[in-house]
């Protein structure tokens, strides 16, 4: 909402500085987001007269132009057809002058002819749109040739643009704000009032057809007819029927007879202009003055336009039509309001008027509307049709129903003011069921309960008066009617913020509340996922954080499920379905870091993925984590190691021990087929914990690697974080082992075995074989080449024996170990090496 | 010869080349292989020593005083040498070309938790340290839960305040059945429907609105807490808050409190905090851009319960009370790391988070 200072003080009767004006509507909730000032950027422009005009030497379309600018008169070159005579006042930027769209004046040669300064549009001192000839500038006090046109034309003032909640409407209008200023500063508020009107209609010729709907304009405005003409031609009398009051509860109407159209006095226009509007004719200038005024919008329809001497306010048929003042025809349901004339649509209700009853240059005779609509019906009207206007921004969030006749009035002399129309002493109002202004109890105790402050009941009756209620004190409670231009406001809660706000929330002290813990603390996934991801850096990953919808195809490209929750309304395709797994969005992440010439991807992710589900309404969400390795390991000694299987691995080793206490272990199992097709075939592996399957492993599919474009050879891990933790929880508990006692003894044993054959199931055999007293079997050295025959390998373990309860003789071990060794010997074809 | 003689040449011979033999010896086993050589079990020194009981009467006391100061001597030379020795060992560890201190470490592989990770869980620390519970909800959720319970109007101009992503329904089910939650205020209403008061909450989580710029991102953190009994005030909120802001940017940091609107909750307000860019508080008023000269910076959304929202999960109004607040993680990792575009937050350029 942009709000003009110069109006705001002219409706409030204060006196402020814009800052000031800032500083309150801010800290009362009304956020000022920014401030401009207008009519500051001028300078070097001045009130010129026209002396004398005489042709140029070499060129038709321009003139010579004496003006005298108030020191000396001069002849400058002008090209617009509209130079006044002599004596007209036009707006003059001398030489060293800069306009508001930075044009610097010089000295300038035109056609031959040196021209000292420039006679300047509106469009160029940034006035108005008006840019088909000078400013012309009326005769008033001040406007003296050499007068800065800044201070002669009045063009200094603040915009103020407000960031408006959805819960003001009255502050749609520079009425409310003044208002709540005057609330703000404990000073009186009155309603603006118009210009009288001059000339009145003759009562004979706009009686009203049905005198149920008639009310008299003329006492609204406190006037007293006096000069009545009549209408030529005749005023057609028109009738409103509603159908269908929950949609349109009040609809008024009154009558301009004998306009002229043409455009509003500058002043108007450049008010207009400052507040974002473009000025049009005096009529629809007049009208869009009283939506800015009041923020009720008001529409003028062409009165000879209206055909069968009616109004009829009804919902669509559906599929009808209309053509709005746009020019861009809608087709409309039956949850659509039209104003319609004795033949057909008029007006979309509180969206847009209809092209057909449009203000043109030859209208003499109006009808304006001011009506009040149902917000929820003017908002759905709105979206559906796209046609976001002043009027239906102002209607969604609710006009006052009680403004009516006020605004109607106000906006009939504003029009007859400004058009030398005459205005109707009679006008319509249907209100079939007058809406009453709510009554709710305001109990001081509760109050100060609430804001923890002490409240005093004559102030909170100040404050509520002031914001328009009616007040009735009962000792330490009061009886508030609230005013109904105030929707927001329907009980006590809602006057207990209004005493907060208008006092200021500065006002209410600081306490500490005395905290009850709760006995049940937190689920236990949640410490869990936090130390998931703790874990996760610690173990020398970078944590990514995607985006929770991707791209379908990403899904079908990283080969995991396709069965995603499609959301109904997405920004992009990229961006349409609810990820079902972690691997798309770090595909992703991996690809930029390729073609960013990155040498290492080591990054984690833990997050929802989610999976329609079949049962319940809302889709199933479940924590996942995923790792994805490429590229360098992390040494600068040896450029040529590259992160593979064994480092993923690793990384899952060290999370799942610090999050069960177990190492995982990894498993070749063939249905990984099926339920991990984004893995290699030969490079893949389940991943247990204490025999429970909580995820898998492996080098990404070539298909899958191809399909996004990715070099090298990245490898992908996932666990299924419910999984792990129902691990954790099943081994919560488990003691701390005590340090052995007795010292163990270490002997190593090599063996030579096919390259096919698992490093684990060799360790496995070694230790079943080696008894009790084994306490580990340990790789240490896998070694291939000379002698070790071709296809096969030479593992070499550390075998640690020990005896928790004794200290183990050699004998013992040796013993131990033979039987280890001729084991070897039997199972791996006797290929042991001493 | 006699025994006087052998005894003689013995010590002669032992006292004449004990110094060159220490002197000869280069390292430690040597000087005491040496020395054994004279005082050791077989060495030169104790074989005259055995001589002694053959020795004349009259000659075994000058002798034998002779002999002892000669093993004195020798022990007194090999202690000299072998400090010696020592200390040339000592000094040759000591000596000799510096490391290059300038080669790269060889890398400890140590990982960095995404900013937003880190903020959440000091925020959450915060709040757990004046004894809030965390809690989570679901990121789609359904529109009662996320609109209707906490008191936003059907078909309200305060819905456009959160635009939103609606998740496709089955033909036959209304089409704004469930949507990607506008903020974490869900979980507000989910726990108030699973619990009693008193309770103080807070949670953290992704949020998702349509909207996409240098300042917006489509989906973002927030950070929601709240708390309900018998009693609990205005005065409390601003308290809480006071208090967390503090111990988040600064005692002493300006914090300011002002009306706004939220639909559940009321009075609402947000809470402002000094600009910690241009700290103007401090240094006077100057020219900042991220505060537009305002010297502060909205930081958070704040407010008591709405009663309508008791109403809605079974709470008498009349009875309790409560506050709620939420805040952007995004803002707060933005401010905290210097962060100019919400971009970078889930870009995930590996460049972009190894840095912090």
């Amino acid at each position: 909402m942009l709000a003009s200072h110069k109006w705001l003080m002219e409706w409030s009767g204060l006196s402020l500085a814009p800052s000031e004006v800032a500083k309150r509507l801010t800290s009362a909730g009304l956020e000022v987001e920014s401030m401009r000032a207008c009519g500051e950027n001028l300078q070097g422009v001045v009130i010129a007269e026209v002396r004398a005009m005489r042709a140029h030497p070499s060129r038709d379309k321009l003139r010579l132009v004496t003006l005298f600018d108030g020191e000396r008169e001069q002849e400058v070159v002008c090209g617009a057809p509209n130079v006044p005579e002599p004596k007209g006042l036009v707006a003059f930027a001398r030489l060293g002058a800069t306009l508001p769209n930075s044009m610097r004046i010089e000295e300038r040669k035109l056609g031959g002819v040196v021209s000292c300064g420039m006679i300047c549009s509106e469009k160029e001192l940034d006035l108005g749109a008006d840019e088909d000839g000078i400013l012309l500038i009326e005769v008033g006090a001040g406007r003296v040739p050499g007068a800065a046109l800044a201070d002669a034309l009045g063009l200094r003032d603040t915009i103020y643009e407000i960031g408006l909640t959805p819960n003001r409407p009255d502050c749609l209008g520079h009425l409310g704000i003044a208002r709540e200023l005057c609330a703000l500063l404990d000073k009186p508020f009155a309603w603006p009032s118009p210009s009288l009107p001059q000339r009145w209609l003759s009562a004979a010729t706009t009686a009203p057809t049905d005198p149920a709907q008639a009310f008299s304009l003329a006492t609204e405005l406190g006037a007293k007819p006096a000069q009545t003409v009549s209408a030529e031609p005749p005023v057609n009398n028109v009738r409103v029927q509603i159908e269908g009051a929950d949609r349109c509860p009040r609809y008024a109407a009154a009558v301009v007879a004998g306009l002229r159209v043409g455009p509003s006095p500058f002043a108007l226009r450049y008010r207009l202009h400052t507040l974002g509007l473009r000025a049009i004719s005096n009529v629809v200038d007049a009208t869009n003055l009283v939506l800015l005024g009041f923020g009720h919008p008001i529409h003028a329809f062409d009165l000879q336009k209206v055909r069968g001497s009616r109004i009829v306010v009804r919902r669509a048929q559906n599929g009808e039509a209309i053509q709005t003042l746009d020019g861009q025809s809608h087709k409309l349901s039956d949850d659509d309001l039209l104003i319609c004339d004795g033949e057909g649509p008029v007006a979309l209700a509180g969206v847009m008027g209809g092209a057909s009853s449009e203000i043109s240059a030859s209208t003499t005779q109006v009808l304006i509307e001011c009506a009040y609509f149902d917000a929820r019906s003017v908002r759905r009207t709105s979206k559906r049709t796209g046609l976001h206007t002043d009027s239906s921004h102002r209607f969604e969030r609710g006009v006052d129903p009680r403004g009516v006749r006020g605004v109607l009035a106000y906006a009939a002399a504003l029009i007859a003011e400004l058009s030398g129309g005459a205005v109707a002493a009679d006008a319509l109002d249907v209100y079939p069921t007058p809406i009453a202004p709510k009554q709710v109890r305001f109990r001081s105790a509760k109050a100060s309960a609430l804001l923890g402050a002490s409240i005093d009941v004559k102030t909170a009756a100040g404050i509520f008066e002031r914001l328009g209620c009616t007040v009735r004190a009962l000792g330490s409670e009061l009886d508030v009617e609230l005013p109904t231009f105030r929707p927001d406001l329907s009980r006590e809660i809602d006057l207990i913020e209004e005493y907060a706000r208008v006092q200021g929330y500065d006002s209410i002290p600081t306490a500490t509340p005395s905290l009850r813990p709760s006995v049940e603390g937190n689920a236990p996934e949640i410490g869990f996922v936090r130390r998931l991801r703790e874990v996760g850096a610690a173990s020398g990953l970078w944590e990514a954080v995607n985006f929770a919808f991707v791209a379908p195809a990403d899904l079908e490209k990283s080969r995991v499920s396709t069965e995603a929750p499609r959301v109904a309304n997405p920004m992009t395709e990229e961006r349409s379905v609810l990820r079902t797994a972690l691997l798309p969005g770090l595909l992703q992440n991996l690809r930029n870091a390729q073609r960013h010439a990155q040498h290492r991807f080591s990054g984690f992710e833990v997050a929802r993925v989610f999976a329609p589900s079949m049962e319940a309404v809302l889709p199933a969400e479940r924590y996942e984590l995923g790792v994805l390795l490429w590229g360098l390991r992390q040494s600068w000694y040896d450029e040529r190691e590259v992160l593979d299987f064994y480092d993923a691995k690793g990384v899952l080793e060290t999370i799942t021990h610090a999050l069960t206490g177990s190492i995982c272990q990894t498993l070749l199992d063939e249905s990984l087929d099926a339920s991990a097709p984004f893995l290699h075939p030969k490079r893949r592996a389940a991943v247990l914990v204490q025999g429970q399957r909580v995820g898998c492993l492996g080098e990404l599919h070539p298909d899958v690697r191809d399909a996004f474009e990715l070099e090298g050879r990245p490898v992908y891990a996932v666990l299924d974080v419910p999984a792990l933790l129902a691990v954790a929880q099943a081994c919560a508990g488990k003691p701390i082992e005590a340090l052995p006692r007795f010292p163990a003894s270490t002997r190593d044993l090599a063996v030579v075995v096919s390259e096919e054959l698992p490093v684990g199931e060799v360790a496995t055999v070694l230790h079943s074989v080696a008894g009790e007293l084994a306490e580990s079997v340990r790789l240490f050295d896998i070694y291939r080449g000379a002698p070790v025959p071709a296809g096969h390998k030479s593992l070499a373990f550390h075998v640690v024996y020990r005896d928790p309860k004794a200290t183990l003789t050699d004998k013992l071990v040796d013993e131990a170990h033979a039987r280890v060794t001729q084991a070897a010997e039997q199972r791996f074809a006797g290929a042991v090496r001493k | 010869m006699d025994v006087v003689a052998a005894f003689e040449e013995g010590l002669g011979n032992a006292a004449s080349h004990f110094q060159a033999a220490f002197e000869a010896a280069h390292d430690e086993p040597a000087l005491r292989a040496a020395n054994a050589r004279y005082v050791g079990p077989q060495g030169v020194v104790t074989k005259v020593m055995k001589l002694m009981p053959e020795l004349p009467k009259e000659q075994r006391r000058g002798l034998g005083q002779r002999v002892n100061q000669l093993k004195e001597q020798i022990e007194a030379a090999f202690a000299a040498r072998l400090d010696s020795l020592l200390h040339a060992l000592r000094n040759a560890e000591l000596s000799g070309h510096s490391l290059d201190v300038s080669l790269p470490g060889y890398g400890a592989w140590l990982g960095y938790a995404h900013p937003l990770t880190r903020v959440k869980h000091e925020l959450l620390d915060l709040f757990t340290s004046l004894g809030f519970d965390i809690a989570e909800g679901p990121e789609v959720d359904l529109h009662e839960n996320n609109f209707d319970r906490l008191g936003f109007p059907p078909d309200h101009p305060a819905t456009d305040m959160q635009d939103t992503f609606f998740m496709q329904q089955p033909v036959g089910v209304n089409p704004r059945a469930t949507l990607l939650r506008t903020h974490t205020s869900t979980v507000q209403i989910r726990e108030m429907l699973k619990r009693k008061p008193p309770l103080a909450v807070v949670s953290a989580g992704a949020v998702f609105r349509r909207d996409d710029d240098v300042t917006h991102s489509p989906m973002f953190m927030q950070l929601e807490g709240f708390m309900v009994d018998e009693g609990v005030s205005f005065a409390q909120l601003k308290g809480v808050l006071t208090h967390f802001l503090w111990k988040l940017f600064g005692k002493g940091i300006p914090v300011r409190f002002r009306p706004s609107y939220f639909p559940f909750v009321e009075p609402g307000g947000e809470v402002d905090v000094g600009c910690t860019i241009c700290r103007s508080w401090e240094r006077g008023p100057r020219e900042c851009r991220v505060c537009k000269n305002t010297g502060f910076m909205e930081i958070l959304g704040c407010g008591m319960i709405h009663p309508v929202v008791f109403e809605h999960v079974g709470y008498d109004p009349e009875r309790f009370t409560g506050f709620a607040f939420g805040m952007g993680l995004d803002r707060v990792a933005m401010l905290r790391y210097g962060i100019s575009e919400v971009g970078l937050l889930y870009g995930n350029d590996p460049r972009f988070l190894t840095q912090l």
